[in-house]
C-alpha cells in the first residue's frame, strides 16, 4: 500500500484541472435543483442524446454519475442495501441499486438523493436494465419515462435501423414539446451541437495525447475528468473545462511529463472502474504502471455535426446508435486491438463488473481474441463499480501481479 | 555458498524450501498455516534452518502465496503463478500446462519454454473447484480427507451431483445419503463434480501437453483419475506436489535477478 507522501514525491502527478471539477459539480447541482423546482428536470442515462433536452432548455442530471460518487464515497454497499431491502437482487446493476436506494432513503445518504425528476430519459444503447430501473424510479417519483430504443448493431447500421432510431428521436422532441411546452429552434440546436462537438473534440485530443510516452493522463485522471463530457456536453462551461484540460495535457506532453512519474509498463483498461478503489491505479503507478487508454472513457468521443436540425438529428442517430456497448463483440475486440496498437500498450486488464452484464459479457472470449491478435497478454479481474462487497483486493492483486511478472 | 529460500504461505498450508547452489533441495518444511501466517512463517524458517543446520541470515529469500506480504525476511514477493511455473519447470522443463489445486484456490497456468507463465486462469470467489470442496464433502461422508480419494475409486457408478456450489452440493450429498446410496458412489460423484470445474478452467487456458498437477489435491488418486478422464490426457505429478510453489520461489531467490515486485 502506498503511504501518503508530499505530492512532489508521489509516484503519480495530480492534474491541476481536477480542482475545477468540484466547481462544475457544484454548479450542475445547483442548476439541477433549480430545474427541479421549475418543473423541468430530466434524469438521463449516460448514453442518451442529451443535446436534445439541453437544446430544449431542460435541466439534466445523471443517476449513473451519482452512483459513481456513492461508490467513491465508499457507501455503495449501504446505499445498494436500501434497494435490496425493497427486494431488488444483489445481481442487479449497482448504479440502479444505488439510485433506487438513495431515492428510497435520501436522508440516509450523505449527499441526499438527486433532485426530484419531472422526466426520465432512458436510452438502451448502454444496456437494457436502464428501462426497468427508470420504471422503478417512475413509480417512486411519478415522473414519466421516455425510452429511446436503439437496437444493438451488428457491423453496420442499416437504413431501416437508422429510420427506426430517427423516428424515436423525433418522438422524443414531440414528447418534450407537448409535455413541457417547449420549442426546438434551429439556432439553439446548432449552438448546442457546436458546443457539444467542441467539448468532445477537445476530450478526444486529450485522450489521443496519451499515445505519447510517458502518457500525460492515467486511468483515474480520465475517469474523473470525463464527468463533464458525460453530463454537460452542449454547455459552455463544459467546453471551457476541456479547453483547460487539453492545455494542461499539451503542456505535459511538451515537457515530457507523465501522469505516472516513472512509466515503465503501459496497459489497457477495459470496463467501468471500481469507483470505491480508484487507488488501485495509484498503487500500480508506484510500480511504474500506467494506463494510457481504456475502453470506457473512449466511449464518449463521437461528435455531432450538421447544418440544420434535420442533419443534426442524423448525426444524433449515427453517434448514439454506434456507441461501444451497443455494438457486437467483434467491434469491441477490434476497438481493444486498435487501442493496444495505437497507444503502444504492453498488456491489458479486463475488469469483469459483477453487476454490469452488458459490459462484462464476453470478456473471457475477447481476452483470448485480443491476445491472439495483438500478441500481448491480459488478465481478467472481478469486482464491481459501486458495490465493494464483491471486490476482493487480494485476489485482484495476485492476478495483476502475475500479469506484471509476465511483462517485467 | 550460494543458496536460496522460498516460502509459500498458502491459505491452508505454509511451505518452505532451501536450495543449494546447484539447485538441489537441502531442506523443506510443510505445516498448517493456522490462524497466524506470521507464526507459520517463523516456524517454517526455523524448521528449514534446523534441518539444514545452517543460519539463514543473509540467504536470499523470496515469498509467495496469499500470505506473501507477511514474510518480513523475504527480499521480495512473487505471485504463486510465477513461482509454481518456475518450480515445475525446475523439476520437469517439458511441462506446458500446470494445474494447481490448493486448499482455497485452483489455478491453471500455461508455461512457456523458458519456464515462465504465458497465460493463466484462477477460480474466483468460489470454493467449488478447490480442496475445500473435498474437505467439506469428506466431513459429510465421515471419512478422512486422505481416505476420500481411495473410497471414490471403489465406485463403479458415481452419484450425480448436479450442483457445483459447495454449500448446495453439501445438501445434495446429504440427500444421496438419505436415499441409501453408497459412500463410494457419492464420493466418486463429488470428485466428478469438482473436477468438472477444474477441467473447464483448464480448457479456457487451452490444454497443451504434457500436463502436470500440483497442490495438495494432486495427492488424491480419484481427483487425478477423473481429471485425466475429463481432459483426455495423461497427468504428470511431481513427487511432492505441495512444494512446487516454494520450490519456484527458492529457484528465483537463487537467481535473484528476476522480475517481480
Amino acid at each position: 500500500m502506498t503511504q501518503e507522501r508530499a505530492s512532489e514525491e508521489k509516484p503519480y502527478r495530480r492534474l491541476e484541472t481536477q480542482s475545477l471539477l468540484q466547481q462544475i459539480a457544484f454548479r450542475s447541482g445547483l442548476e439541477a435543483m433549480e430545474a427541479s423546482e421549475n418543473g423541468n428536470l430530466a434524469w438521463v442515462t449516460s448514453g442518451f442524446p442529451v443535446e436534445i433536452p439541453i437544446a430544449m432548455d431542460m435541466g439534466v442530471v445523471y443517476p449513473e454519475q451519482a452512483g459513481a460518487i456513492i461508490g467513491a464515497q465508499k457507501i455503495g454497499p449501504e446505499v445498494c442495501g436500501f434497494a435490496e431491502d425493497l427486494g431488488y437482487s444483489q445481481d442487479l446493476c449497482s448504479y440502479a441499486r444505488s439510485s433506487i436506494g438513495s431515492t428510497e432513503k435520501p436522508d440516509e445518504v450523505p449527499m441526499g438523493s438527486l433532485p426530484t425528476p419531472q422526466l426520465l430519459l432512458a436510452c438502451n444503447n448502454i444496456c437494457g436494465t436502464v428501462l426497468r430501473w427508470y420504471d422503478a424510479i417512475s413509480e417512486m417519483t411519478g415522473a414519466p419515462v421516455f425510452l429511446l430504443d436503439t437496437p444493438p448493431l451488428e457491423k453496420v447500421q442499416l437504413p431501416h435501423h437508422k429510420e427506426y432510431v430517427r423516428a424515436g428521436v423525433q418522438r422524443l422532441i414531440d414528447f418534450i414539446i407537448e409535455k413541457f411546452d417547449r420549442k426546438l429552434e434551429d439556432g439553439r440546436v446548432q449552438e448546442v451541437a457546436e458546443l457539444s462537438s467542441k467539448a468532445i473534440d477537445l476530450w478526444g485530443k486529450s485522450l489521443e495525447a496519451c499515445k505519447n510516452r510517458p502518457s500525460p493522463l492515467n486511468c483515474a485522471d480520465r475517469f474523473l475528468t470525463m464527468a463533464p463530457v458525460v453530463s454537460s456536453r452542449g454547455t459552455e462551461h463544459c467546453a471551457e473545462f476541456y479547453e483547460t484540460l487539453y492545455e494542461e495535457v499539451e503542456g505535459r506532453v511538451e515537457e515530457g511529463i507523465g501522469a505516472v512519474r516513472d512509466e515503465k509498463i503501459r496497459l489497457l483498461w477495459d470496463n467501468i472502474p471500481p469507483w470505491h478503489t480508484l487507488k488501485f491505479f495509484n498503487i500500480l503507478a508506484s510500480r511504474g504502471v500506467s494506463f494510457p487508454a481504456d475502453t470506457y472513457t473512449h466511449a464518449w468521443s463521437g461528435s455531432i455535426s450538421g447544418v440544420d436540425t434535420d442533419s443534426l438529428i442524423d448525426g444524433v442517430v449515427d453517434i448514439y446508435s454506434n456507441v461501444y456497448l451497443n455494438k457486437d463483440l467483434d467491434a469491441k475486440v477490434d476497438k481493444m486491438c486498435q487501442l493496444i496498437k495505437d497507444y503502444d500498450l504492453d498488456g491489458f486488464v479486463m475488469f469483469s463488473v459483477r453487476s454490469c452484464k452488458r459490459y462484462s459479457l464476453g470478456q473471457l472470449v475477447s481476452k483470448e481474441l485480443v491476445t491472439e491478435r495483438t500478441g500481448v497478454p491480459g488478465v481478467v479481474i472481478e469486482g464491481d463499480m459501486v458495490d465493494s462487497r464483491v471486490y476482493n483486493a487480494a485476489q485482484i492483486e495476485t492476478r495483476v501481479d502475475a500479469l506484471l511478472e509476465m511483462l517485467m | 555458498m550460494d543458496m536460496g529460500v522460498g516460502i509459500d504461505v498458502g491459505s491452508t498450508t505454509t511451505k518452505g524450501v532451501l536450495l543449494d547452489s546447484t539447485g538441489n533441495v537441502v531442506a523443506k518444511s510443510l505445516m498448517l498455516t493456522g490462524a497466524s501466517a506470521v507464526q507459520a512463517v517463523e516456524k517454517t524458517v526455523h524448521n528449514i534452518s534446523s534441518s539444514a543446520r545452517i543460519d539463514l541470515n543473509g540467504v536470499p529469500m523470496i515469498s509467495t502465496g496469499y500470505g506473501r506480504a507477511r514474510v518480513e525476511l523475504a527480499e521480495k514477493s512473487v505471485t504463486e503463478i510465477t513461482c509454481h511455473s518456475v518450480g515445475v519447470h525446475h523439476i520437469n522443463p517439458d511441462i506446458r500446462l500446470l494445474i494447481d489445486v490448493g486448499g482455497q484456490d485452483s489455478k491453471v497456468i500455461r508455461i512457456g519454454p523458458s519456464g515462465r507463465p504465458e497465460d493463466f486462469e484462477l477460480n474466483d470467489k468460489c470454493s467449488a473447484g478447490t480442496g475445500r470442496f473435498l474437505e467439506v464433502m469428506a466431513r459429510v461422508l465421515e471419512v478422512s480427507i486422505d481416505d476420500l480419494g481411495p473410497l471414490a475409486l471403489q465406485s463403479k457408478n458415481p452419484s450425480s451431483i448436479s450442483s457445483t456450489c459447495t454449500v448446495f452440493a453439501e445438501s445434495e450429498v446429504i440427500g444421496h445419503i438419505g436415499a441409501g446410496e453408497s459412500a463410494a458412489d457419492i464420493a466418486a460423484g463429488v470428485h466428478v463434480s469438482m473436477v468438472s470445474k477444474i477441467s473447464a478452467l483448464s480448457k479456457r487456458v487451452g490444454v497443451k501437453e504434457p500436463v502436470c498437477v500440483t497442490g495438495g489435491v494432486a495427492l488424491n488418486p480419484a481427483f487425478r483419475h477423473h481429471l485425466s478422464n475429463q481432459l483426455g490426457v495423461e497427468l504428470w505429478v511431481p513427487e511432492e506436489p505441495q512444494l512446487t510453489g516454494a520450490l519456484g520461489a527458492a529457484v528465483l531467490a537463487l537467481e535473484r535477478n528476476v522480475g517481480g515486485k
